[in-house]
């Protein structure tokens, strides 16, 4: 914006937001977000929280269940031989994706709107990755010797399987947790920082204190920490387009119709950005309402985050009519069968419901109305989730169930088992997410205070 | 006393010490108190050193010591012929009712392991039967009977002979009847030990009943020399005669498209393997084959010319099918039959009704075929003689009843009158191996040897004896049936040794030896228990029967004579219009192709083998043609109850194509109520069989009612057709003429990647389609090779079934009557194997020498290979199948093959085990593998050697030559995978072009 902009006055649209309501100032930021570790949850915290802890439980007696007899516990079969772990999998490390896209790929763009939920978006991520990373441990035939999958020199003299995308996929996911959690902690230094300065509680301040690593707000210390910052959103945006692409890989290098598409890698990631946000969308809802953040987590950010949504819809859409073209122009009797396999047969109705719920109805947001409106955009992105761990249903059980030999086809169908283990997750993943609201600041206020009135000076312009 | 006197006398010095003063005992006193050189506290360091040093030393030792005393014989001299990991071979023969397969056991340790076929039988040149090859699991049936009973209670073997010898003894005294209930007595040496006991005892009683098989006289047809063949029920591929399916399939894999080619007709009710193979099949309800077939006679006379022998009057039936036959096709079979004239060959299945057997026999006669010929053979009890036992037993005329291997509260046709017949019988006793329903109505329990375990001779049929000889010693405290009766008649007063080893070689001297050999008796026996099979000696003459008024016995090679007045009955019979049973359908009842006639019903090799037709596994579904499951509105699973007369039962249905309408079929011998796994398996039809044995296959007017409910049956093949892909290839002789023209040599699809190279060998098969007929045989003898494990009922459910080998089974054309292609389908073993590269640890790689090698220490168990295998022939181990083994079961495992944990991914190795075997023996003995030398066990097992092993790189080996013929094709080739088994089309010798 050039000083003249400034005086004339832009019409309204074209105006760059206010990314916060009513009079914020830096001290009642700090006070506003920064109080919560301080303070005793309230009763319906701990609800929520038993709530959590005993899906979470359930799910971990049943993988302690299945570590005893075997994967026969599982629905799985001959020919269906991966099903709802790598389903899980492959779901839970696209919810990360959303954190990463909005505080890496966002933060480069200068997209100032991502500051007030980078945060919790991020800490998501690291969550979402750590449900994902529980499944390709438990759904193999030996956990306890999954560690070969590794490469560690060892006196055997051998080696991972370096052409197999599995390798891959370890290699991937682990680098994301990794990069994902250090950059996660390093935005959390400055906030850890005043926490440490605020409190005087005797067990909170030394834990702080640690955890800040002698963080004291000097000069270089926000050199240091700016340009760290910089340097890990450029590593983490790599990793964005790649892990998800490297999860595709699994499917996209083998043979089995339907999965040997050379659409997968993009079409991957554009759905793992597309249940992420959905997923954000619906976690800042019941923050922004519980934890009374509404003047910080405007309606703004529900809509700009709505629109992605919505744009990501699109992409989805055009990727199954990718996917549909090349099965029919392939000729290929094998790749026909299986997609009409995704909309007939006795797993039709997934394909209909994943088609219905990621592409026909996000097309609500192309109203403003629904997105600015709780109900409209909660099913939505309810519809999304739902829609996208059916995709990846649709894509692994329903491909495998009838492959190449007529003669080896067989049904699948899931055991309690699959249902306790995929509920579990969700325990897992949302008692982090209550953990992590009530002992860290969930939104950056450092990053934030760049985003109040007056807090980004520019030469010639008026200081209001 | 004694030891007073033997102490030494006690010695003193002077008196003051033998009685000492107190002064004097001062000054004995030692100066200073024990001890008081040592520092005054504890423990000094000197004693510590010590004490430590020692405990060190003996907490060291014992440590060492072993934790069992006793003592340790070292393996000095080992038992002569053991050496090992060295397999031994001992030829012995597997019977089953009238019925012995010369086979050869491989034991190692001493154990025996696995059951092939005995390559010196000239008939069956190493082939048997796929039960046989099963039935090595059962010596180590955990549910054997270990020791005999008396009452629930153990007893020596000499008190519970005395009893029975008690009992004989007055029953001969008294006159009364003593029944003995045996199995087919087709060992001469057995039968002649029954003559034997029948003389000693005159009110003996014998019943030679087999509850499941057939005709008295058997009719050996000559496959080889057949070019028309029509069947009518007939299942003579079904793998119980592997001679039969070689003879037959050597004519279907011609070298080029003008033959020479036989060509199969089939008129059946239900589908069978015959049918299957058959140029041209027609679902004839059996109760209308015999129509059919008089119909032939009458046309063949009529309209070609056949001369009726004199006598037979046909015109009471129609010269023409009505619609079971389309008038194209009758009008070739004709031409087909009459053309072929001595070269063709009726055939009649066992099951069909006597009129069909009549009607049968009469166009053999008017063809004056010569490939058929008679075999001499015990006649099995007939209707009468079963109710003659029971009406003997029921009026008390029986002072006792022996039970040799038979279970007639089972298998008989109306038990219930058996059992209230069996039990006003004093004396009940039960031989046999496992308890089974019968030993719970007997007294006396007398555990037997396992075939494996004990001496005898069979009948090997074409002029054969064979002999069967212990591979293993008793495993328990048992006997051999035999014994038991050689016990009784010693108990009678008869001068028989005790032993049955020395009652064989004393008959064998008799009458098998021949008189004149140089070779000494000695040296004869042991030649012939090496070789396990021996010429029958032409007996210069044999003896007159006893009896002038019993029947004067068939001779060999004659067929029986024509009986133009039963011939016309039956014709009469047969044109007599089908009585109007409404709604009523024909029920075929055959044995079980895994367990017969319910005698294998405890052998879970058996119950998980797939039945060669339906896929089924442990149980019998009834099968209902597709015509009436459509009206019925039935489907797989959905559970019916059949009933007829008094007898009914409720099972789940299968739907059959192929089978006629209004026919149903269910398997016998399922439904046992004893047998830890036999028990609860299946449903027992045994009680809808006709009394009269010669009609016991058929059962009419069987009443179907829907229930409602629906099982999940455990079928390992839920899909049936080809979905329109080019899997399997099928050519009639016109088609593989016009295909040949056309055909190029597969070449493989361009790669980016250079090709394997293969230095030495590259191990390949080629497998012929033409030749496999679908018996499954292959199956079991990959099972035994490869320890590979039982899942169970509900795993077959799941999709959890282990064999690394299956046999595809397409239906191709109309479900009411399809054409069926049969695809034996295992490992691959691709060069550019596509589960290779996905696994993550390594854990499945190639040898230099093409094989696609399964690390199972190595496997994690991520299962993408199996997923990116797209013949799906990898096998996981969801859960772990082989710890819960019950004792001695683990023995049969073959000790070369890993048994695998659970969590792990297997497959087809191409018996790695027997190739490296035979990789050893050639390089010790310097010189190169040989071709056929090394032979997989699915090959081994294959009766018309369809599937053929061998070096690829060696353009001279049977199987790059097969490999390369102008049939060949790759399943899924355009993948680029590069598999090593080549698949011969099949080939089909149609009288009509088929329309497509």
């Amino acid at each position: 914006m050039n000083p003249d902009s400034a005086s004339l006055p832009l019409p309204e649209v074209l105006r760059a937001p206010s990314l916060t309501v009513g009079q914020v100032t830096p001290g009642s930021l700090d006070d506003q977000v920064l109080r919560f570790p301080a303070l005793a949850p309230p009763r319906k915290w701990y609800v929520a929280l038993a709530f959590t802890l005993t899906i979470m439980s359930i799910g971990l007696v049943l993988i302690g269940y299945t570590f005893y007899e075997g994967i026969g516990v599982w629905g799985n079969n001959s020919p269906v031989f991966w099903a709802f772990g790598i389903v899980n999998f492959v779901f839970w490390v696209g919810i990360g994706h959303a954190g990463t896209l909005i505080s890496a790929i966002l933060f480069l763009f200068r997209k100032r709107w991502r500051n007030a939920i980078a945060r919790f978006a991020e800490a998501m991520t690291i969550f979402a990755v750590m449900c994902a990373g529980i499944f390709p441990l438990i759904h193999v035939g030996r956990p306890w010797l999954a560690f070969w999958l590794f490469p560690y020199p060892n006196q055997r003299g051998v080696w991972p399987n370096f052409r197999s995308p599995l390798v891959w996929d370890v290699f991937a996911v682990s680098t994301y947790f990794s990069v994902s959690l250090m950059f996660w902690y390093l935005g959390l230094l400055p906030d850890l920082a005043s926490l440490r300065d605020r409190t005087d509680s005797k067990i909170r301040k030394p834990i702080y204190t640690i955890l800040s690593l002698g963080w004291r707000g000097a000069a270089d210390h926000w050199r240091h920490f700016e340009k760290a910052y910089l340097l890990l959103a450029g590593l983490a945006t790599g990793l964005v387009l790649s892990v998800h692409s490297v999860v595709s890989f699994d499917f996209a290098t083998s043979i089995v119709p339907g999965w040997h598409m050379t659409i997968f890698p993009p079409y991957f990631v554009v759905g793992a950005i597309f249940a992420g946000f959905a997923m954000v969308l619906m976690v800042l809802i019941v923050v922004r309402e519980t934890m009374d953040l509404k003047n910080l987590i405007t309606d703004f950010h529900l809509e700009v985050m709505n629109k992605v949504i919505l744009g990501m819809s699109c992409l989805m859409g055009y990727s199954y009519a990718v996917e549909a073209f090349t099965a029919w122009y392939s000729m290929n009797t094998f790749i026909q069968h299986t997609f009409l396999n995704y909309v007939t047969g006795p797993y039709g109705w997934a394909g209909w419901l994943t088609m219905s719920c990621n592409v026909l109805l996000p097309q609500l947001l192309w109203f403003r109305k629904c997105r600015r409106s709780y109900p409209w955009m909660i099913l939505v992105a309810m519809a999304v989730t739902v829609g996208m761990w059916f995709e990846r249903f649709v894509i692994i059980v329903i491909s495998l169930y009838n492959d190449y030999l007529p003669s080896a086809w067989h049904a699948y169908k899931p055991t309690m088992v699959d249902y306790g283990i995929l509920l579990g997750s969700f325990g897992i993943f949302f008692t982090l997410v209550l953990l992590f609201a009530r002992v860290l600041p969930v939104i950056a206020t450092t990053e934030m205070k760049a985003d109040l009135p007056g807090a980004q000076p520019r030469h010639g312009a008026r200081h209001d | 006393m004694d030891e007073k006197s033997r102490t030494p006398p006690e010695a003193w010095r002077s008196l003051e010490e033998r009685e000492p003063s107190p002064e004097a005992l001062e000054a004995t006193r030692p100066e200073f108190a024990p001890g008081a050189d040592l520092p005054p506290a504890g423990l000094s360091r000197r004693r510590f050193l010590e004490l430590v040093g020692a405990t060190t030393a003996v907490a060291t030792a014992t440590a060492c010591s072993r934790g069992t005393r006793g003592a340790i014989v070292p393996y000095t001299r080992r038992p002569p012929e053991v050496v090992p990991g060295v397999a031994n071979y001992y030829a012995s023969t597997f019977q089953e009712g009238p019925r012995a397969y010369s086979v050869l056991v491989k034991t190692r340790e001493g154990r025996p392991i696995h059951i092939t076929g005995n390559d010196e039988h000239p008939v069956l040149r190493g082939k048997t039967s796929p039960r046989a090859v099963a039935d090595v699991l059962r010596l180590y049936d955990p549910d054997r009977l270990r020791g005999p009973r008396q009452e629930g209670r153990e007893v020596a073997w000499d008190e519970a002979e005395q009893r029975i010898v008690k009992a004989l003894a007055a029953a001969r005294a008294a006159g009364t009847q003593v029944l003995l209930v045996t199995g087919a007595l087709e060992s001469p040496t057995r039968k002649a030990l029954v003559d034997e006991l029948a003389k000693a005892l005159p009110g003996l009683r014998h019943l030679a009943w087999e509850p499941a098989s057939g005709a008295a006289l058997a009719p050996v047809p000559r496959l080889g020399k057949a070019k028309v063949i029509v069947s009518f029920g007939a299942d003579f591929l079904n793998g119980d005669d592997p001679a039969a399916i070689r003879a037959f399939t050597e004519k279907r894999r011609p070298q080029s498209p003008d033959g020479p080619m036989n060509r199969l007709w089939a008129l059946e009710g239900a589908m069978t393997l015959t049918g299957a193979k058959a140029d041209h099949r027609f679902p004839v309800p059996p109760s209308r084959t015999a129509a059919v077939a008089f119909a032939l006679a009458r046309a063949l006379h009529e309209k070609h010319g056949v001369a009726l022998p004199a006598g037979v009057d046909l015109a009471p039936v129609a010269a023409v099918p009505d619609g079971l036959v389309p008038a194209k096709a009758w009008k070739a079979l004709l031409a087909d039959l009459r053309t072929a004239g001595p070269e063709a060959l009726v055939l009649c299945g066992d099951g069909m009704p006597p009129e069909t057997h009549q009607a049968v026999g009469l166009l053999n006669a008017m063809l004056r075929v010569e490939t058929l010929d008679f075999r001499e053979a015990e006649a099995p009890a007939g209707a009468r003689d079963l109710d003659g036992a029971v009406q003997a037993m029921a009026a008390g005329k029986c002072a006792a009843v022996l039970l040799w291997g038979v279970n007639p509260a089972y298998a008989w046709p109306d038990a219930g009158a058996w059992a209230a017949a069996v039990a006003k019988v004093p004396l009940r006793v039960w031989i046999g191996l496992q308890e089974d329903e019968t030993a719970a109505q007997c007294q006396l329990l007398l555990p037997e040897h396992h075939w494996l375990e004990a001496w005898g001779d069979h009948d090997g049929g074409e002029g054969l004896l064979t002999l069967q000889q212990p591979a293993i010693g008793a495993l328990y405290d048992t006997r051999q049936g035999e014994e038991v009766l050689l016990a009784l008649l010693n108990g009678l007063g008869s001068k028989v040794p005790a032993d049955y080893h020395e009652y064989l070689k004393a008959r064998w001297r008799k009458d098998v030896y021949p008189a004149g050999s140089l070779v000494p008796f000695e040296r004869y026996f042991e030649v012939a228990l090496h070789d396990g099979v021996v010429p029958v000696p032409a007996r210069p003459a044999r003896k007159p029967a006893p009896d002038v008024s019993a029947p004067p016995a068939p001779s060999v090679s004659a067929p029986p004579a024509l009986d133009s007045a039963a011939l016309n009955g039956a014709a009469m019979s047969a044109a007599r219009p089908a009585p109007a049973t409404g709604d009523a359908f024909e029920l075929v009842l055959f044995p079980g192709a895994g367990v017969y006639d319910g005698r294998y019903g405890n052998n879970a090799w058996i119950q998980e083998w797939p039945d060669p037709v339906t896929k089924a596994t442990w149980g019998n579904p009834v099968s209902v043609s597709v015509a009436d499951a459509r009206r019925l509105n039935l489907a797989d699973g959905d559970l019916v109850k059949l009933a007829a007369g008094g007898a009914s039962l409720e099972a789940p249905i299968v739907v059959q194509p192929g089978q006629a309408p209004g026919v149903l079929a269910l398997a016998l011998g399922y439904g046992r109520t004893v047998g830890g796994v036999a028990r609860g398996v299946g449903v027992n039809a045994y009680p809808f069989r006709d009394p009269d044995p010669g009609r016991g296959g058929l059962r009419l007017g069987v009443k179907l009612t829907r229930l409602g409910g629906h099982r999940n049956l455990p079928i390992t093949q839920g899909h049936h057709r080809l979905e329109g892909r080019d899997l399997v290839h099928s050519f009639s002789l016109a088609e593989y003429a016009r295909q040949k023209a056309k055909h190029r040599h597969a070449e493989h699809p361009e790669s980016l990647y250079p090709d394997q190279v293969f230095p030495e060998h590259k191990w390949g098969m080629a497998i012929d389609l033409s030749a496999c007929v679908g018996c499954s045989a292959c199956v079991l003898a990959c099972q035994s090779e490869n320890n590979i494990p039982v899942v169970g009922p509900e795993r077959v459910v799941k999709g959890y079934e282990m064999h690394w080998i299956r046999i595809d089974r397409y239906y191709q054309g109309e479900p009411e009557n399809p054409r069926v292609v049969q695809q034996p389908m295992l490992c691959q073993h691709c060069d550019d194997a596509p589960c290779e590269n996905v696994c993550p640890v390594n854990a499945t790689n190639h040898s230099p020498d093409g094989l696609n090698q399964m690390v199972y220490n190595r496997c994690v168990g991520t299962r993408y290979c199996a997923n990116n295998c797209p013949y799906k022939v990898r096998r996981f181990n969801f859960l772990e199948y082989t710890a819960g083994t019950k004792e001695p079961a683990s023995l049969v495992y073959n000790p070369e093959v890993t048994v695998r944990p659970r969590g792990v991914m297997e497959k087809c190795s191409f018996c790695i085990q027997r190739i490296e075997d035979g990789r050893l023996r050639a390089k010790t003995e310097h010189r190169p593998v040989r071709d056929g030398e090394i032979v997989p066990a699915c090959a081994a097992a294959c009766p018309s050697e369809a599937i053929v092993f061998g070096d690829l790189k060696d353009p001279a080996s049977r199987a790059a030559r097969l490999a390369a013929s102008d049939r060949g094709h790759k399943v899924l080739e355009e993948l680029g995978v590069r598999p090593s088994i080549t698949y011969l089309a099949n080939l089909r010798n149609p009288a009509l072009e088929e329309e497509e």
